[in-house]
């Protein structure tokens, strides 16, 4: 019973949400109209969902799965689906939609998990499938909001480096894994730093320098920062080297003072988040919308649907936490920040049960990753850090996001019952 | 096999990554609570100007149901009564700001009660898309006489009622059209007449003779005359220093009493009671009388400017006494010493708001008379009063007479700086209905008894 009440959140975000948004379009009582009927097309959508999440649930509990990360990421989904209801009403479909298709490819990735487990042997074929798909933009990329970052294939625009992210976890914890002996053998001190030889670290290396071009050509600073971030983490976390974070840290920190140097739009961003009041209508009009967002909802809010988050820009992506937080306050705000947080302790679990070093590695890779990217973009629509364009994950409107977040999702959910069989 | 060390560095890193996630909240939490009003209230978010403008703005109605101002299907805000009532109503732009009532008035207008934007749900249920009406005290028909009173000469009317303080009529001129004063705002703000300014309220003046009513009251109160007393007027007094206070047209009063002095207005008598009183009786008596106190809340009154009392020389204190010197006052505060005459000595606050109706019909908020302030006594004030009565069945001020009321008055003819004398007259009418009190005053007009008493009589006949 435990596990099926967890879904009652979701659910009833939805239906509340919806139902509020249905009854503030029509005010008037007693009178049905047909746009009134076509104003509820979307229902079949949503009734499709909640029976998905349903069989799903019943899936992860029949087969021992873990039941509590599904039903978290359905509430922060469902928070996602209310809110572009009510920010972009044309795309509540394709958002229910996309959310049906994640669901569905997340089921298909925990059926054929057997499968996909062996590509783990697989280090540097991996490898070489994420070097692939990142460059794809710079080779057939189209720009869209800034960022060169996208790929249009027929009706559909993909982010490469929305699946980019998931070859990463999956290479370094493979790679990672195997090499962990040589990475921790102390082969060379530089200074205070401890190295082994660099054929070793080479792989690293590459992936950093990747980063930063990612930031210097697309100019999509949060892949980067979020590529870095995870290797980075996910480095320490199999060698417990203080040195590799050194060195990390230290490489970055060259390669901003570069970048701010070197190039035009990393200056203008930089000084933007620096002191965004000196151009509030022109470069910083985003950021201090956003800041507006979150002081005019204050602690409690304006009222869903009664706030006026269409100010912001790009407000269903990249600022949909502002635009929440403008209409629910603060609690909703730190609502989903806990929701994010638990998904995450629960994804640590996983991973801290996990028999073979490699699983607990991409546990442990996958969970950050999800939690690193929701700090980026929160970060960056609350001006604690400079501005990134990512999504916020399971929440914002788009559908490369929602798959690669559910796919990372089915990731821990496959990994969570290979404990259980031992 | 995973051994123990990895787990632990999993943990330090999940460590990290929530301590940094957590840092983050915080910071979250401090942007929505602490910085949030100054987010809130920044020049640049259109959030709060886009939450009124979801509003359809309230109507303001006159206390005989007219419509003042109401905002049509097209969102166009209509004055129907245009520059008649542009003291009262003021005005409500985006560029501009407000005044009058639509600025006072404005939270209620919008259907806002009390700072409640950001408590969201709840906030909402509180909330209609349709804001609340205000219904006024103002009779159209005395705002409309007042108005044509005056005639577009510079000039103001106050009218009360006087048990309540229900103001029934606020009129400054010349005035301003409401409808599209947006447009015509930059020449309005720089003409010499300055018909932005509400004069009823913000206009200040000398009150001329009109004061010498308080000033007997005093003088009577303090012991420094008594009915009894015959004063010799000989058309000049000599105030020492070589100054002397003369009559107006040179009259000579003769032998006169108190209540005569009154009627007549005999500039001799009060100089002479004025240096009697000094300068801290005329302070108290002032004071008594509420000149050194404002109203506030939708009456923006500005407060009076007195002589340094405490330096005054002779002079001054007999030119203070017949209205003179560097006192000035406004209409309202004339209108409210009026009141204290008509109304046994107390002075009821004055007020313009009678209810706040929600679009369904019910009462918000209703105003009750309140007293403002006890001036002076029943048996005073009825003396006072009765010397007014002279003022007019035989006075100065027989322009106000109405066959079947009772009219009481006190006429002023202010000396200025600014050219000839302003005209005034303040007094109450005894209507069937109600008592009425009144202050009229007409700038560089001439005689107060030529030229404001009979506004004051067309005002009365409106309201009968």
């Amino acid at each position: 019973m435990k596990n099926w009440s967890l879904l009652l959140a979701p659910a009833g975000i939805l239906i509340a949400g919806l139902g509020v948004l249905y009854l503030k379009a029509h005010p008037a009582v007693g009178r049905v109209t047909p746009d009134m009927i076509l104003g509820l097309s979307y229902l079949p959508w949503l009734a499709a969902v909640i029976i998905v999440s349903l069989v799903i649930q019943a899936i992860l509990v029949r087969h021992k799965m873990d039941a509590c990360l599904f039903p978290i990421v359905m509430t922060l989904a469902s928070v996602g689906v209310v809110e572009i209801a009510r920010l972009k009403p044309s795309l509540l479909v394709p958002q229910l939609r996309w959310l049906l298709i994640a669901m569905f490819l997340m089921v298909v990735l925990v059926r054929l998990w057997g499968r996909v487990h062996r590509l783990l042997e697989y280090p540097y074929i991996l490898g070489i499938c994420c070097v692939i798909v990142l460059f794809l933009p710079l080779l057939f990329g189209t720009e869209i909001g800034g960022s060169r970052n996208w790929l249009v294939l027929g009706p559909f625009s993909v982010q490469p480096s929305e699946f980019g992210k998931i070859l990463i976890v999956l290479f370094l914890a493979a790679y990672l894994s195997d090499h962990r002996r040589v990475l921790t053998m102390p082969a060379r001190r530089i200074l205070f730093l401890r190295l082994p030889p660099l054929r070793f670290i080479a792989p690293l290396i590459f992936i950093w320098g990747m980063a930063v071009l990612m930031f210097v050509v697309e100019r999509d600073l949060g892949s980067a920062l979020l590529f870095f971030g995870i290797a980075v983490l996910m480095t320490y976390m199999a060698t417990g080297s203080r040195s590799y974070v050194f060195l990390a840290l230290t490489f970055m920190g060259i390669a901003a003072v570069i970048c701010y140097l070197a190039f035009g739009h990393v200056r203008v961003r930089f000084d933007i988040w620096l002191n965004p009041w000196q151009d509030p209508n022109g470069m910083a009009y985003q950021i201090v919308q956003s800041l507006f967002s979150f002081g005019t909802g204050g602690i409690w809010g304006t009222g869903f649907g009664f706030g006026h988050p269409g100010f912001i820009p790009e407000v269903h992506t990249d600022f949909i936490f502002a635009a929440i937080a403008e209409e629910m306050g603060l609690i909703a705000s730190l609502m989903l920040m806990a929701c994010y947080l638990l998904a995450f302790w629960r994804g640590i679990c996983i991973a801290l049960a996990c028999q073979r070093e490699k699983d607990l590695l991409l546990a442990a890779g996958c969970s950050t990753l999800l939690l690193m990217q929701a700090f980026i973009i929160i970060a960056g629509v609350t001006k604690f850090l400079p501005l990134t364009g990512i999504t916020l994950p399971f929440i914002s409107y788009g559908g490369s996001s929602m798959v690669s977040g559910f796919l990372l999702l089915g990731m821990l959910i496959s990994l969570s019952k290979e404990q259980k069989n031992g | 096999m995973a051994d123990w060390k990895i787990k632990r560095q999993v943990l330090r890193a999940a460590s990290v990554c929530m301590v940094l996630f957590g840092i983050l909240a915080v910071y979250v939490i401090y942007l929505s609570t602490w910085e949030a009003d100054d987010l809130a209230h920044n020049p640049l978010n259109m959030r709060s100007a886009a939450a009124r403008s979801d509003i359809v703005r309230g109507s303001i109605l006159s206390a005989d149901g007219k419509v003042l101002a109401q905002t049509e299907a097209d969102g166009k805000r209509v004055y129907p009564f245009g520059d008649v009532m542009a003291a009262v109503t003021g005005y409500n732009g985006e560029q501009i700001g407000s005044a009058g009532i639509e600025g006072h008035a404005n939270p209620a207008l919008l259907g806002i009660t009390g700072d409640m934007s950001r408590l969201g749900p709840l906030a909402q249920l509180l909330q209609s898309d349709r804001g609340n009406d205000v219904k006024l005290t103002i009779d159209s028909r005395a705002q409309q006489a007042a108005f044509s009173g005056l005639g577009g000469r510079r000039g103001a009317v106050v009218v009360l009622d006087a048990s309540t303080g229900a103001v029934l009529a606020m009129v400054s001129s010349p005035a301003y059209d409401p409808n599209d004063i947006e447009a015509n705002w930059k020449n309005l703000s720089q003409q010499e007449a300055s018909p932005l300014l509400n004069r009823a309220v913000q206009g200040l003046y000398p009150p001329g003779s009109t004061i010498k009513p308080m000033i007997a009251d005093a003088a009577l109160t303090d012991g420094a005359t008594s009915e009894a007393e015959i004063f010799d007027c000989d058309g000049v007094l000599d105030v020492g220093g070589g100054h002397t206070i003369r009559e107006s047209h040179g009259e000579v009063h003769g032998r006169v009493n108190l209540r005569q002095a009154v009627t007549e207005s005999c500039n001799v008598t009060f100089g002479t009671l004025g240096m009697r009183l000094g300068d801290s009786k005329l302070q108290k008596a002032f004071e008594r009388f509420g000149f050194a106190k404002e109203i506030g809340e939708e009456i923006l009154m500005t407060k009076s400017h007195f002589p340094e009392f405490g330096k005054l020389s002779a002079g001054d204190q007999a030119q203070t006494a017949i209205g003179q010197s560097a006192l000035l006052v406004t209409p309202m505060h004339m209108a409210l010493l009026a009141d204290a005459f008509a109304h046994g000595g107390t002075i009821m606050k004055p007020y313009l708001v009678q209810e706040i109706v929600t679009p369904g019909g019910t009462v918000l908020q209703e105003t009750r008379p309140s007293v403002w302030l006890k001036a002076t006594t029943p048996q005073m004030a009825a003396t006072i009063d009765s010397y007014m009565e002279d003022v007019v069945t035989k006075g100065t001020g027989t322009a106000a007479k109405v066959s079947g009321v009772r009219v009481t008055g006190k006429t002023g003819t202010a000396e200025n700086a600014a050219g000839r004398d302003h005209a005034w007259f303040i007094g109450s009418a005894e209507l069937p209905a109600r008592k009425i009190v009144f202050a009229v005053l007409v700038e560089n007009a001439g005689g107060g008894g030529t030229e404001a008493a009979p506004i004051a009589r067309q005002i009365i006949q409106s309201l009968m």
